[in-house]
Order: C-alpha cells, then sequence, then structure tokens
C-alpha cells in the first residue's frame, strides 16, 4: 500500500448522520478497503481521541471510538456511536496490514472537532432566602438560574465566605452527588452541611456550625459555573447575609397574621408569616378552600423575603367563609416544620412532634360595609 | 455471550421488549435472575433491565484493570473529564462489572451503561429491543393530601442507593426541597408505576436529639435481616429489615459516626473466616471495616464516648461506637461484592485515574 498521497478528514455526513469522512486514498488501497469485512476494516483503520494517543498507552487494550465504518462513493466515513463533542481532538491510525501490534506502524492523521462558538447569556436570577438574615443553623439555600446548567460545578464555583476579613468558610455545603437539581436544570438545592447544624453529631462537635453567628457572609456564585451549552455565566452572583441565632421552634400558623380581601373585590389574601419560611415550599404548601371545601381558583405569590403570602383569586371574593390550609411539611430556614423541630431535643417536652395532618384556618370574606371577621378554628384533621 | 439467548421469559417479572428512555444513569443494584435496575434521576424513573448477560465465572474469579479512564474514554469518544462514573454493580452470575456513566456534560450528556469483563475490554449494554420496565420515582404526595392546585415540577427525588431484597426494591432518595427521610419500598415485578408508601425514618443522636435525614448508602446484611445506612451527615444506623416491612416509621440504632468533612460513598458487606463484616467506603475518611457482630453487640450511642480521645477537654473524638479499621485502599469511590470471596473496589485517584481492582477477603 502506497503512503505517497494525502488523506483529507472532514467532518460531514452520513445518512443524515454526523460523521467522519476520510478521502484521498489511492484507488488500489480503497477498493481493498472496501472489500474487507467491517470487523477487517475496523482493525485496518482506527479512530481515537487524540489524548488517548498522547497517553502513550498500549494500544492493543486501548478500543477505539465505538462506531463503525462505512465505505461511500469515494470516501469511508466513520458514524460514531455517540455524537462527536465539540472541542475534541482525534487520530485517525491507518494501518496497512491487520493491525498486530508492534510490527505495522500505522500512519497517523489528526482532525479537531470545532469548538462552540456560543456566547454567555446565561445568569443567576435568584438566590434564595431572599432575606438578609439567616439562623445559625440555616439548612438550605436556593440558586436560580435562567437558563439550564450543568451538573459537577457546584463545589468549583459557590463559595462563602466571611464578609469581615474576606476569608472563605470551608465545609458550608454538603457535597451532593449527584446535585439536587429540579428537572429543568434551572433551580439548584444547596444543603447546608447537616451533620455541622445537628447538635450531638460528631461533626457539630468537631467543627461547630457551617455558619458563625454574629458573622456576616457573602455567598458568591462565579461565571465558571457552566450551563447546559457548557457556556460559562454571562456575570457571576453573589448575597450577602447577616447570621443570627439558632432557629428550632416549630412552624405555627397560629402566630400568623390574616388580611382577609372584602367580598366582591379581587383583592389579594395577606399572609404574614412570623418568620421567613422557605421559598421551594411555599410554592405549593399553601392554597385556599371555598365554603365548600374545594381548593379556590387563583394564584398564591411569595413576598417580602418569604414573610409573606398572596392569594389572588382568579373570580371576585364570594361573601362567607373560606380556609387558608396549610401543608404539615412547610418548613422554615432552618428545617423546622408544622410538626416537627429539625433536631429534636428529646428533653423539651414542647419540641414533641405535632400530629401530621391539615393545618387550616378559617377566614371570612365580608361585605365592605361589615368588618372582616377572623376566626381561627386551628388544625383540621384529615 | 450472546445478547439474550437466555434472556428472562419476557413477562415471568412484568418486561416488556422495548427500548427503555433513560435520560440519565445513576444507583445500579441487580435484582432477580440478574435483571438490573437502574435509577435514572433526571427521567425520575427506576428501570429494571434484563441485561441478557450469560456467562458463566468462577467463585474464585478475580477483576483487575488499571487505568479504566483511558480506554473508557476513548470507546466513548471523549475526554477523560467528560465521563462520569455514577455508579458500579456485579452481575451475580457472570460476575462481569456494570458501570453507570454519564458520558459528556450539560446537554451533550448522554447515559450508558458499560459492561466491562474479566480481561478488561469494555462494551456497551445495547438497550435497543430489550425486556425491561419501568416505575416512576414521582415525589408521592400522601394519598390524603387534598393539594389539586399546585402541583409544580420543581420537586424532585434524587436516587442515591438502591438494593433488591426479596421482592422489594429499597430506594433511598433525597428530596431537593424537605430535608425529610424517606424508604421507598417498591415491589418486584413492578405494579404499574405506583409506589408503596414510603417510610420515615429516625436516628437519634447521643440518645438526646432526634431528626429525620435522607439515607445516602445503605445495605442488608446478617442473611437480610439486617440494613446499614449511612446518613448524609455521617451517622451509620441500623435497622431491622423485619420493622422495615411494617412500619410506617422506624428509628434506627445509631451505631457510629464517621466524622466531620465526610461523606459515606458506598456499603458493602462480606463474610470471611465464618464472620461478615462490612466496609464503607468515604469521600474524606479511609476505607472503614466494621464487624457485624459488633454492630449487633453495640448498643446505640447514647453519651459520647470519651475513652479513645487523647484530649478529653478537646472536642469529641468521631471514633465513637463499635470497633473499627481503617484500610490502606486510596479513594475507594464504589464497593461490590464480586462473588463471596473477592471484594471489587473502583479507586479513583485525583488525577483522574480509576482503577478496578478485586481484593480477597481474606486480605482485607
Amino acid at each position: 500500500m502506497t503512503r505517497v498521497r494525502r488523506l483529507e478528514l472532514t467532518w460531514s455526513e452520513h445518512q443524515g448522520r454526523s460523521c467522519l469522512r476520510v478521502r484521498g486514498w489511492s484507488q488500489t488501497e480503497f477498493s481493498e478497503l472496501g472489500r474487507l469485512p467491517p470487523a477487517e476494516l475496523a482493525g485496518r483503520l482506527v479512530f481515537l481521541p487524540s489524548e488517548v494517543l498522547e497517553a502513550g498507552f498500549d494500544l492493543a487494550v486501548v478500543p477505539p471510538i465505538a462506531g463503525r465504518w462505512e465505505v461511500d462513493q469515494d470516501s469511508i466515513c466513520f458514524v460514531p456511536r455517540f455524537p462527536f463533542l465539540e472541542g475534541l481532538g482525534c487520530s485517525l491510525l491507518v494501518y496497512s496490514t491487520a493491525q498486530v501490534t508492534g510490527v505495522d506502524s500505522p500512519e497517523v492523521w489528526t482532525i479537531q472537532r470545532p469548538a462552540s462558538q456560543a456566547t454567555a447569556t446565561t445568569e443567576v436570577v435568584a438566590i434564595y432566602p431572599s432575606g438578609d438574615q439567616l439562623p445559625v443553623n440555616q439548612l438550605k439555600l436556593y440558586v436560580h438560574f435562567s437558563s439550564p446548567m450543568s451538573e459537577g460545578w457546584v463545589a468549583r464555583a459557590i463559595q462563602v465566605r466571611r464578609a469581615d476579613n474576606d476569608q472563605p468558610l470551608e465545609g458550608v455545603f454538603l457535597a451532593m452527588e449527584p446535585e439536587l437539581w429540579d428537572p429543568e436544570r434551572r433551580r439548584l438545592t444547596l444543603l447546608l452541611d447537616p451533620g455541622r447544624i445537628k447538635r450531638g453529631l460528631a461533626p457539630h462537635q468537631e467543627t461547630g456550625y457551617p455558619l458563625i453567628e454574629g458573622v456576616p457572609v457573602i455567598v458568591t456564585i462565579a461565571p465558571d459555573f457552566r450551563d447546559a451549552t457548557g457556556q460559562p455565566l454571562r456575570t457571576g452572583a453573589e448575597r450577602r447575609y447577616q447570621i443570627g441565632p439558632p432557629l428550632r421552634v416549630r412552624v405555627s400558623p397560629a402566630k400568623w397574621r390574616y388580611h382577609p380581601p372584602a367580598a366582591g373585590s379581587m383583592d389579594p389574601l395577606t399572609v404574614e408569616f412570623d418568620r421567613p419560611l422557605d421559598h421551594a415550599l411555599l410554592q405549593h404548601s399553601l392554597w385556599v378552600n371555598d365554603a365548600s371545601g374545594l381548593p379556590l381558583a387563583g394564584r398564591g405569590s411569595v413576598h417580602a423575603g418569604e414573610r409573606c403570602w398572596r392569594f389572588r383569586p382568579e373570580l371576585p371574593w364570594a361573601e362567607g367563609q373560606h380556609q387558608v390550609v396549610v401543608d404539615h411539611r412547610l418548613e422554615d430556614l432552618a428545617g423546622n416544620s408544622l410538626t416537627r423541630v429539625f433536631d429534636r431535643d428529646l428533653m423539651k417536652v414542647e419540641d414533641a412532634p405535632a400530629d401530621a395532618g391539615r393545618f387550616a384556618i378559617d377566614f371570612t370574606c365580608a361585605l365592605p360595609s361589615t368588618p372582616p371577621a377572623m376566626l381561627l378554628r386551628g388544625k383540621l384533621k384529615s | 455471550m450472546t445478547e439474550h439467548d437466555l434472556a428472562i421469559a419476557v413477562g415471568k417479572y412484568g418486561l416488556e421488549i422495548g427500548t427503555p428512555g433513560i435520560k440519565s444513569v445513576g444507583p445500579l443494584a441487580f435484582g432477580p435472575e440478574g435483571i438490573l435496575f437502574v435509577g435514572d434521576n433526571v427521567g425520575a424513573a427506576i428501570f429494571a433491565i434484563d441485561v441478557g448477560d450469560s456467562d458463566l465465572a468462577d467463585q474464585q474469579q478475580e477483576i483487575n484493570v488499571e487505568n479504566l479512564a483511558i480506554p473508557l474514554a476513548s470507546y466513548l469518544g471523549c475526554s477523560r473529564e467528560d465521563i462520569l462514573i455514577r455508579d458500579m454493580a456485579v452481575h451475580p452470575s457472570s460476575q462481569n462489572v456494570y458501570l453507570a456513566v454519564m458520558r459528556g456534560r450539560g446537554d451533550a450528556a448522554v447515559p450508558v451503561l458499560i459492561r466491562v469483563v474479566k480481561d478488561g475490554s469494555i462494551s456497551e449494554v445495547s438497550l435497543e429491543d430489550v425486556p425491561f420496565s419501568q416505575s416512576l420515582i414521582e415525589d408521592a404526595a400522601p394519598e390524603d393530601d387534598p393539594r389539586v392546585v399546585s402541583r409544580d415540577q420543581l420537586r424532585t427525588v434524587t436516587v442515591t442507593d438502591m438494593c433488591y431484597v426479596d421482592g422489594l426494591l429499597l430506594v433511598a432518595g433525597t428530596s431537593n426541597e424537605e430535608f425529610s427521610s424517606t424508604l421507598r419500598r417498591i415491589p418486584f415485578p413492578f405494579n404499574g408505576s405506583t409506589l408503596t408508601n414510603s417510610l420515615e425514618i429516625f436516628h437519634v443522636s447521643h440518645g438526646r436529639y432526634e431528626t429525620a435525614a435522607p439515607i445516602r448508602t445503605f445495605v442488608p446484611y446478617a442473611n437480610n435481616t439486617s440494613l446499614l445506612a449511612s446518613y448524609t451527615c455521617t451517622p451509620v444506623v441500623q435497622f431491622s429489615l423485619n420493622d422495615l416491612k411494617a412500619g410506617t416509621h422506624l428509628m434506627g440504632k445509631t451505631v457510629a459516626e464517621l466524622g466531620a468533612h465526610n461523606r459515606p460513598l458506598d456499603i458493602v458487606s462480606y463474610v470471611t473466616g465464618g464472620e461478615e463484616y462490612l466496609l464503607i467506603a468515604n469521600a474524606n475518611h479511609p476505607l472503614t471495616k466494621i464487624a457485624c457482630k459488633d454492630i449487633d453487640q453495640q448498643g446505640p450511642l447514647t453519651v459520647p464516648d470519651r475513652s479513645l480521645d487523647d484530649d478529653r477537654s478537646g472536642p469529641i473524638s468521631p471514633l465513637s461506637g463499635p470497633p473499627r479499621q481503617e484500610l490502606p485502599h486510596p479513594g475507594v469511590r464504589r464497593l461490590a461484592n464480586l462473588n463471596g470471596s473477592q471484594v471489587l473496589m473502583l479507586h479513583e485517584e485525583e488525577a483522574g485515574e480509576i482503577h478496578l481492582r478485586s481484593y480477597d477477603t481474606a486480605t482485607l
């Protein structure tokens, strides 16, 4: 087989699929290769990531890129099993006889897959909690992005540092593998190390809370974070928090303030909480039932640093009784729910768990001439 | 091996021929007759797949593959940085090694099941026209939950470990919203897509503080009568599987803590010299060996054990609980009992190198 010819490697398509196309064969070798059964052809033409070749690995035990060779009119195509990756450098080894390692040195031809030309457009949309103070036993943060994101960047791109001396705080977040994302990969859940939050556990005894009471912190999301297309963020983001005392009390709807709207109006029902609550859980833990106990059509929204919830109905409020219903799983910033304190001190009677069930607060929509009446009916057993 | 030449009779486990729409691969576990369970956290589903692996192996077989990342990157047509091995499982009869691999990142990520055989050669497990069934992993609201107005799509359960025990697939998962502990028990064959009620699991630290926390990894032992689980917050907790099957609220016995800045990654059980042992792979701490009899004899941790602390006025040592041994096996990310006489370890070095190494249980 002559080697006095120059092979031309191009990225192309074969029967609608992305492929590597190799031209420039001599007529003799092209017809010889074209007659070979697939297994033998795969022994003569070996396509590899260049990184593998450069690593100096024994090629006898390294498989080529999974795929198949197809002989076309004037060229030979490699159709990969998995799509070619952007920016990947590849090498084609051409053996003149059936491949026998150490006997036949292959020709080596290289080609580079083009890198992405996309520009950075993704940004951080929000970081929750949106208030400016966290309890020292804060359990979760949520980061919302404008586009779907790649996994595997949390440890590299998210940092917490002290606002007073700019020193990073280590080991704040629990390294999750896999990371906790919503199905769209737009919302990231960050758990602060629960072993350091729970009293009595060795991590807490050894290293204390992840945060330090009285020491403000800045949470930063570096632009290095990659979106799903592999692009960095358009810009980084940060949020500053003051760190307050620990919070270990069950969430109690009886302590909230309710502002019922007037019958006939489209005004929102407003509920003010006694403390900030978990932004994610608030999206689906509160709703309003009408007088017959059926969910009212409308839209809830969260405000004021997760201290307030408003419900705006689709139709004007009917006169009479309604209910705010609360899912018992709703948590505050430290993971205390309606039924449980996050890490319960068994010695404290007041921290005993409440029964799970429905919590409902009645309120009345009255005509504007009548003062609205509020009735706290407490928990209803389901 | 020929594909599916000994495939399990279609229908025996409710499997049907088709192409499972797997969006991502995560935890792996083998079930009856070599059926492979694959956790798909993006698709929020668990697939049961007959992988058609009819190879036979002897009980002393070893598998050792150095620098697995290079051939894997070559086969998958990517760089080593584009490979993420999510889990490892060993086929019970062929002893071939199955790896859940994500190839590429973000939108370009492709889930691949890789089979590694004794001589180190790798191949893709075909997922086209194979017998399979699936069960959805919904963040199931209780049946009495009246909510109908806001079933938003942000909630997920990320499956962190799975195990098949006597007709039940046990699934540990972490919610991306509530920090609760639920252990799902899914009867297999899958009964439609309906999940059993999840089980609330609590643990008590030092007899004083009780919390529910997600289980990260777990393993049955003592002939499937006990379960040793490790929480995200590192306590090692023992449950009776009999209680597990009966209960809806279960208190585990915290028998050990593994300490700060650490995450449990995997647990395996093995028997040597007539004694059963557990190995726990940790993110930052050494591989830890605990004898099952010591776990069973260990009472729940009620007061911090200061007996091993050098400085008894200083921070409490995490070395409370049953005696344990740290083994000199670096970078162990995944563990599997290869065949009773060998434990397989997937080692990952800082340079990104990955090795599969078998260890005679008598030497551990």
